[in-house]
């Protein structure tokens, strides 16, 4: 097919006169068998570059991509364009991933987009022997190289996967972030006469800023006051978690109109503010970088971190989904210089923690490595057998597989874990070296930060794009720069939100008549923490009394006046009568009778001492009693304790009380723990 | 050479061409140098002129160059659960096996899975019933135990009864093994669940030849009794019935001239032992130990039956006579001067494995190893022999 042909083909399938010559280039390549890099920026046209060539081979094209949004919205504008798509996710059903595989099987699949954790998946594995194969696609390839900036450990399958495949096999992989080093690897690691086509990296329309300022208030401050002047809606980047629920609390306070969004939603709150997102249903939404990559937005009109990303690479990324439609749009970072006692800058904690901590201890690796050596297991087996965190499980089983020392096994339906008997020793000098590459990047995060020159070509000479342009639309250049200035009013305001602000328990299901509690603060981010540690292992007797205020703060704010007709409290492990107390005092002050009848009927160790979920949940599970069942069938009671974790010692006893006919379940904590395990 | 693995699970398993095409190819492609992926990208031309292929092996190569990149993703989950996948090229692939197979029967590809060092190693298989008596098991156990003293491999198949307890008393004599499985290696979880220490610590060796996702069957068992006595330099027989798995694997290995140790069994003994000792086997007493001289017993010779005992001669001649030439049927009953008539001859001739039937009018037939020239048995010839 010659171009003018494809034209004439595209014109009637996807409505567009002509192809870009890059873009041309690509799909020659593929219609000849070859293998091809692809990196160009967002807003390309990088799907069309295989989308057009899957519609005229004759069998399925295989598009392994790590965004599910994006998954979402390209196989709906393709599906509207008559082109079957279809794509495999961890966010359908079993039955529904399923049916699609049967339909690919019987070819009516033309493009079929999958998550990379896919190649373990068995189903999938079995249907790949009888499929048609035309084409594998391998979408945001920057997350097959180690040294990219979001490393994905089931890439590595995808690699030797595209290794495997015949050399005449057409594969693509495309990037709209790869320094040349990433380039190099990417290059390396496909293998087989890969051609890189490479296109300038610009994107004129941004308009960069930074915001240098001296503390958390600054920022929220700043927000406070400018967020609802910004044009248009956009995406709020925080840091962690918990920051988001903070900062959209601070906004629901303020009465500005944004949601909350992170990994730890389910698939149908996520799809929901996806969808809110696209027609532009808040103001901003509040989120950490689970977001965003991958959303087909053209409008996006401005992101704003109040944290710096882990490098220049990280920071493009998630910028650039913004102004798709090539008007004006504004980024905006913020950067917390205040210097602590030893001279290091605040907001360069965080990602300077999240790298110290990104690899476990080389004992860790050991403790997973012995396990393995006397049976196979499951993740949840090993993370029982050596009581490690989920997280961290997960990390030393990538690494131990990436270097041949364990190996993934699928038995049956389920998949464990086997030790090799060739396993080489374990080669910690590797984890070093990315550990100071990393460092090396975020550095060069500060540097853009404290840049004194155009922001863009800072960004574009990083990612390796050396193409002439004139760089202009940063706070470096042409347009002013934003600053803070603290007022009364919105010092007060903050003030007032911080004593109404409580975190919430998550701890509804189905099967229980438990209700989502409440917590007088978190545990970590507060004086409330310390006052507690004092109490419970430092002798400092009862739990102060300003604790007792926030805590019926907090049950009036989240229960208002509703009735109990009980508070019980969760009986202790080791900390003596201080949870015991502190619920009688509560009851003398809602005027609700306290029980003790709540009982541990064998003992259980401090939940804290078990690292993950699982063994959490052993430890309490069936370990409690209620003596004086006739008192509490039918009734509303609360339910109380210090400190609330994983949840799994509030959930168990929720679901006895439950067996025992009790109507309501009210947790109240005086402090939820932050980054619980599961 | 990762790369080249998905195009030998495709040739390794291309239906109804028989092996010693698939050898064939293997050898001439390793004679002019060649790759497996070059094989796959000739012109049709090249298949027929260059590899004499008929027309029919030519579709179901074609076939199975559909099956390419299908087969990629198998290679890709195989090799990413550990398993490893040997061609018959590989440096790892057992030299011995070649040369006791040779071309029409070594396997092009070996699925693994543990220390492939074994299959360097000096090897003995010990075979036999699945309802093996006492004294049978008895012997199993003294010969692994002697076998794993000496550093030698047991290779067994993993069925009950002798091969049972050849795998089990290796293991217990600290020895080495090797598991020859009835069926695809990744349909082996109980299996690589039992023996998963014994694996990881390098003394158990799984092997398959079969379609990794085959699942056991009489037939792949049968198939996989050559297997055995291949990976073996020495095999050690300890109790046969006069059919079966047993029986034809060493009536195979005797007319193939290999060294077979067969069990005296006691007089009481209901087994077929002194048959095959009567066809060739030598004799060993429950230690292992060769009996140079033995006396049958009036009785025993009783079982034997005379025209049964002829019977074979007759088939071992008009085998050898193969060797050396082209025959029709009616030519070998001349020859030979034997009282067969030629039909009998030619439905013979035609059950086995190692003749080639040429059909055209009138029949002939001669013996497979006549058809490897020389040259092309350099692949077969190298490396050959375990290390001493």
């Amino acid at each position: 097919m010659n171009r003018f042909e494809a034209e004439k083909e595209l014109k009637k399938i996807f409505g567009f006169e002509d192809f870009y010559d890059e873009q041309w280039e690509t799909i020659e390549r593929l219609f000849a068998g070859k293998r091809v890099l692809l990196i160009e920026k967002t807003g390309f046209g990088k799907s069309l570059c295989y989308q057009f060539p899957a519609t005229q081979f004759d069998g399925i094209t295989v598009v392994f991509s790590p965004l599910i949004a994006l998954m979402r919205d390209q196989v709906k504008a393709l599906n509207e364009k008559g082109i079957s798509a279809s794509y495999i996710n961890s966010e359908q059903s079993k039955d529904e991933n399923n049916q699609i595989i049967q339909k690919a099987l019987q070819g009516k699949v033309k493009i079929l987009y999958i998550a990379p954790e896919r190649q373990e998946n068995i189903e999938w594995i079995e249907a790949t022997r009888k499929m048609k194969l035309s084409m594998v696609v391998i979408d945001e390839a920057h997350t097959i190289s180690v040294w990219g900036h979001d490393f994905r450990p089931a890439f590595r399958r995808i690699i030797n996967l595209v290794k495997l495949l015949p050399q005449d096999f057409p594969v693509l992989a495309t990037t709209a972030t790869a320094t040349e080093r990433v380039q190099k690897d990417i290059e390396k690691q496909i293998s087989g006469n890969i051609t890189t086509i490479r296109g300038s990296l610009i994107r004129e329309n941004f308009e960069l800023y930074v915001i240098k300022v001296s503390s958390e208030d600054e920022k929220l401050i700043w927000l406070a006051k400018n967020l609802s002047k910004l044009e248009g809606t956009g995406i709020i980047y925080t840091g962690t978690r918990v920051n988001t629920e903070i900062y959209s609390k601070w906004f629901e306070f303020l009465g500005i109109n944004t949601t909350e969004y992170n990994a730890g939603l389910d698939a149908e709150s996520r799809k929901e503010i996806e969808n809110g997102l696209m027609s532009n249903k808040w103001k901003a939404v509040i989120s950490t970088n689970a977001l965003g990559m991958g959303i087909d937005k053209s409008d996006i009109r401005f992101i704003i971190h109040t944290q710096i990303p882990a490098s220049p690479i990280h920071y493009y990324q998630e910028i650039g989904r913004a102004g798709r439609d090539g008007k004006p749009a504004k980024l905006i970072l913020f950067y917390n210089n205040t210097k602590d006692e030893k001279g290091i800058e605040e907001d360069y904690k965080l990602p300077k923690a999240f790298i110290d901590g990104g690899r476990p201890s080389l004992k860790n690796y050991q403790k997973v490595i012995n396990v393995l050596k006397q049976e196979p297991l499951g993740e949840r087996q090993i993370m029982k057998a050596t009581n490690l965190k989920q997280t961290q499980v997960r990390v030393i089983k990538a690494d131990l597989i990436e270097q041949g020392i364990i190996k993934e096994v699928l038995y049956g339906r389920s998949k464990k874990h086997e030790y090799q008997f060739d396993a080489p020793e374990l080669n910690t000098k590797s984890f070093e070296e990315l550990r100071k590459q990393k460092l090396k990047e975020l550095n060069s995060m500060i540097e853009y930060v404290n840049l004194t020159t155009s922001r863009m070509k800072f960004l574009c000479d990083y990612l390796g794009d050396n193409t002439l342009h004139s760089y202009l639309n940063c706070d470096n250049t042409n347009l002013s720069r934003y600053t803070v200035s603290i007022k009364d009013k919105y010092l007060e305001k903050l003030k007032e939100f911080r004593e109404t602000f409580f975190p919430v328990l998550e701890v509804e299901s189905k099967n229980s008549k438990i209700v989502n509690g409440i917590a007088a603060s978190y545990y970590g981010v507060s004086s409330v923490g310390a006052a507690i540690h004092r109490s419970k292992y430092e002798n400092g007797g009862d739990f102060p009394d300003f604790l007792l205020r926030l805590t019926l703060k907090a049950f009036r704010k989240h229960y208002g006046n509703e009735k109990f007709d009980y508070i019980i409290y969760v009986p202790p492990t080791e900390s003596g009568d201080l949870v015991k107390n502190f619920a009688e005092k509560l009851s003398k002050v809602f005027k609700i009778p306290i029980s003790h009848n709540l009982v541990k009927i064998s003992e259980t160790k401090p939940q804290k001492v078990f690292q993950n979920g699982y063994l959490k949940r052993d430890n309490v599970s069936g370990k409690f009693e209620y003596k004086n069942l006739d008192e509490i069938a039918g009734k509303s009671v609360i339910l109380f304790d210090d400190i609330f974790d994983s949840g799994a010692t509030i959930k168990e006893i929720g679901s006895l009380l439950t067996k025992y006919g009790v109507e309501k379940i009210a947790p109240l904590v005086i402090a939820r723990t932050v980054g619980g395990d599961i | 050479m990762n790369n080249e693995l998905a195009y030998w699970i495709t040739l390794a398993h291309l239906p109804k061409i028989k092996t010693s095409i698939k050898n064939e190819i293997i050898v001439r492609l390793f004679e002019q140098n060649k790759t497996i992926i070059d094989f796959f990208n000739l012109t049709e031309e090249d298949w027929k002129n260059k590899f004499n292929l008929s027309d029919n092996d030519i579709s179901i190569i074609k076939s199975g160059i559909e099956d390419l990149p299908n087969n990629s993703f198998l290679v890709e989950s195989l090799l990413e659960q550990g398993y490893k996948i040997l061609p018959i090229t590989s440096p790892e692939y057992s030299s011995l096996l070649k040369k006791n197979l040779g071309k029409s029967y070594a396997p092009p590809i070996l699925y693994t899975k543990g220390n492939l060092q074994i299959l360097k190693e000096d090897t003995i298989a010990i075979v036999g019933s699945r309802k093996a008596n006492e004294f049978s098991l008895l012997f199993t156990d003294n010969i692994a135990k002697k076998a794993s003293e000496n550093y030698k491999v047991v290779v067994s198949g993993f069925a009950k009864g002798v091969d049972k307890q050849a795998l089990d008393s290796a293991l217990k004599y600290k020895g080495h093994s090797i598991i020859v499985l009835p069926q695809g290696i990744t349909t082996f979880k109980s299996g690589f669940k039992k023996y998963y220490k014994q694996i990881i610590e390098g003394d158990v060796l799984v092997l398959s030849t079969f379609h990794p996702k085959a699942v056991w069957s009489v037939q792949l068992a049968m198939a996989r009794n050559p297997i055995i006595y291949g990976l073996a330099k020495e095999i050690y027989v300890a109790e046969s019935s006069s059919k079966g798995g047993t029986w034809s694997g060493v009536i195979d290995g005797l007319r193939k001239k290999r060294i077979i140790y067969v069990r005296k069994p006691d007089i009481n003994e209901k087994n077929a032992n002194i048959l095959l000792i009567q066809k060739g086997a030598k004799p060993v007493d429950i230690t292992g130990n060769i009996i140079e001289y033995m006396s049958i017993d009036e009785e025993v010779t009783s079982i034997v039956s005379e025209q049964k005992s002829n019977y074979y001669e007759i088939e071992s001649k008009i085998l050898d006579l193969l060797k050396k030439g082209i025959y029709t049927s009616k030519k070998i009953v001349e020859i030979l001067k034997i009282d067969w008539n030629p039909r009998k001859v030619t439905n013979f001739l035609k059950n086995q494995k190692d003749v080639v039937t040429i059909n055209k009018k009138p029949l002939k037939f001669t013996h497979i190893s006549r058809q490897i020239s020389p040259k092309q048995q350099s692949l077969f010839d190298l490396n050959t022999g375990p290390k001493t």
